[in-house]
């Protein structure tokens, strides 16, 4: 069967002024449908700029990236966007939720944004799976941080997204929030199969996932 | 979803809105106040003139349509020879003055009121009486209205005193009248007219006498009421359709500087929330399309305070300046307001709107 993530000698070069920032020297790496991944390595190795590429908000300098047997080098941004919008989930550090909205807007908005409209049992179904459904009315300055990363993961899977892509999630949160929210990633990944890629500095996350693949200086140093 | 989202952001910075929607408002309600000052003054000047009652208007070669703009006087003995031409019941001849620290824009009738009285079918006097001596003026309600005279008072014109001899009803050409031996004295134009107002035996000899009296007067203004009415347009006020378009566009420029301003600094504010939207898969279109969605709410909510601004302002005019008529807001203009205003703020809105849709998504979610 064909990996979900495919990237082969996967080059990222960022133009500062007159010079060229390589970020990713020559990236390889294989992702199994289903696998859950945690990506670790020191500040600047490229672990970020690898997870913006697989999820298609910026294109890659060189080699090439295949997800879900899209190649992301003949593709153009309008392309990318159209295939983040269906393919793609992303959690962040920061929770990025819309400070105006509810936690159920917040979520209802990707639905939205798919265009499939809003699916009731699956919205009930993920609510209740994430334990937010008592804080849907709430707006993200009304939550703690564990409860707003708990909505920005629901956000990212309400649109049963083929990859979810978490970078640092545990961040922002305390000892208890992170492992609950480690947790859910894990039942997300047990139960539904559900493809995950974690950035992560925490050892003890990283442990939750099946698989580590550490980076150093825009490579993979294992896998 | 993505609407409900607009109507959030714009309620997120009620001063930005606020101040958002006053530009539009003004940016209507100039051009509507405009344009109906503007049209409010032909169409009054022309209601007025109707009102004479006449059938033709002969002005010398060169005069305007517009009194107050009117050439030399000739002489009044031209009326005699109006007075043969076939089917003329009745010649007025009326000498304008000006004075205008007093009357704006309209003039003073030198009127004989005999020869008035014929054409015209007479004032009708809601105080007072006709003229008895050389200094007597007459006035129409408006005009005693908004300057709080009655008969008896002195009326400061033409650097003279003049005394109120009657109060007249509206709608006969011009607000005040004098004799025309005092105006043509006081112009020092003695046996001299402006303009003759000539009644037919009846109207529907107008044409036939207006080709008759250009026949008669090669070169002179000759026009049968007809003709003058469909005249007084704006089109045909030397530079008022300028002034008209210079008065839009400078109400279409601030609501345009102010929609982009303020769309401009939203999108400045909001390029992280732009940035988490495009994480989520929104495309350009998208993110174009909530821009101007939110520019057109506030346009739209600017168009209707700027209507009832205009009917505001419009009932403050006309109350505090009696003279003054103020055309009432017309379909077709409130219509055009609006257009221009919708129009001017999605353009204001377009570069804001272009600049927030390109955005690196990698950049703007890393925006502090």
């Amino acid at each position: 069967m064909e990996p979900i993530i495919l990237t082969e000698d996967l080059k990222k070069v960022y133009r500062i002024g007159k010079v060229d920032v390589p970020a990713l020297r020559g990236v390889n790496l294989i992702v199994e449908e289903g696998d859950y991944v945690a990506i670790v390595g020191p500040s600047g190795c490229g672990k970020s700029t690898l997870l913006h590429i697989l999820g298609g908000l910026t294109g890659p300098s060189g080699g090439r990236v295949l997800v879900d047997g899209n190649d992301f080098c003949c593709m153009d941004d309008a392309d990318r966007t159209r295939f983040r919008r269906h393919k793609i989930g992303f959690v962040f550090q920061r929770f990025n939720l819309l400070p105006t909205l509810t936690a159920r807007d917040n979520i209802a908005l990707a639905q939205s944004i798919q265009g499939n409209g809003f699916n009731p049992h699956r919205f009930q179904q993920v609510a209740e799976m994430l334990g937010i459904a008592e804080k849907l009315n709430h707006r993200p300055y009304e939550m703690s941080g564990g409860e707003q990363q708990r909505v920005a993961i629901a956000r990212a899977v309400i649109c049963e997204p083929k990859i979810l892509l978490a970078d640092e999630p545990t961040g922002n949160l305390d000892t208890e929030n992170s492992q609950l929210v480690l947790n859910m990633l894990r039942t997300l990944n047990r139960s539904f199969r559900q493809t995950i890629l974690m950035i992560t500095h925490n050892p003890e996350a990283a442990a939750v996932a099946d698989r580590i693949v550490r980076m150093r200086d825009g490579r993979v140093v294992s896998a | 979803m993505g609407n409900k989202m607009i109507l959030v952001n714009v309620l997120r910075r009620p001063i930005r809105t606020a101040v958002s929607i006053l530009a539009v408002a003004i940016e209507v309600a100039m051009v509507l106040i405009v344009v109906g000052l503007t049209t409010g003054l032909l169409n009054d000047a022309a209601r007025r003139t109707e009102g004479v009652g006449a059938d033709v208007m002969v002005q010398p070669s060169g005069a305007s349509f517009m009194f107050s703009l009117s050439s030399a006087p000739v002489p009044i003995k031209v009326g005699e020879r109006l007075g043969e031409v076939p089917h003329v019941l009745a010649v007025a001849p009326v000498l304008f003055q000006s004075d205008l620290s007093t009357h704006g824009l309209g003039v003073i009738f030198g009127i004989d009121l005999e020869s008035w009285n014929r054409v015209s079918g007479g004032f009708v006097y809601l105080s007072g009486g006709p003229f008895h001596d050389t200094m007597d003026v007459l006035v129409d309600d408006w005009y005693a209205k908004a300057n709080h005279l009655k008969v008896g008072s002195t009326l400061s014109l033409l650097s003279q005193n003049f005394h109120v001899c009657g109060i007249v009803e509206h709608g006969k050409g011009s607000r005040l009248f004098i004799p025309l031996a005092t105006a043509q004295d006081l112009s020092s134009s003695h046996d001299k007219a402006s303009i003759f107002f000539v009644k037919c035996t009846d109207p529907g000899y107008a044409d036939d006498v207006t080709l008759a009296i250009q026949r008669l007067l090669p070169g002179w203004e000759v026009h049968s009421i007809k003709q003058y009415m469909s005249m007084m347009t704006s089109s045909n006020l030397p530079a008022l359709d300028t002034f008209i378009s210079a008065m839009i566009g400078l109400a279409v420029s601030i609501g345009f500087l102010v929609i982009f301003l303020s769309m401009y600094t939203t999108i400045t504010e909001r390029t992280r929330e732009i940035g988490i939207l495009k994480s989520l898969g929104a495309s350009k279109a998208y993110i174009l399309g909530i821009i101007l969605k939110e520019a057109s709410l506030l346009a739209l909510v600017g168009i209707v305070a700027g209507y009832l601004g205009t009917a505001l302002v419009r009932k403050i005019l006309v109350e505090s300046f009696p003279t003054l008529y103020v055309e009432p807001m017309s379909a077709g203009w409130a219509a055009k307001a609006a257009l221009l205003a919708l129009m001017g703020a999605l353009i204001g809105a377009c570069y804001p709107a272009l600049r927030a849709a390109r955005l690196d998504p990698v950049d703007a979610l890393a925006y502090e």
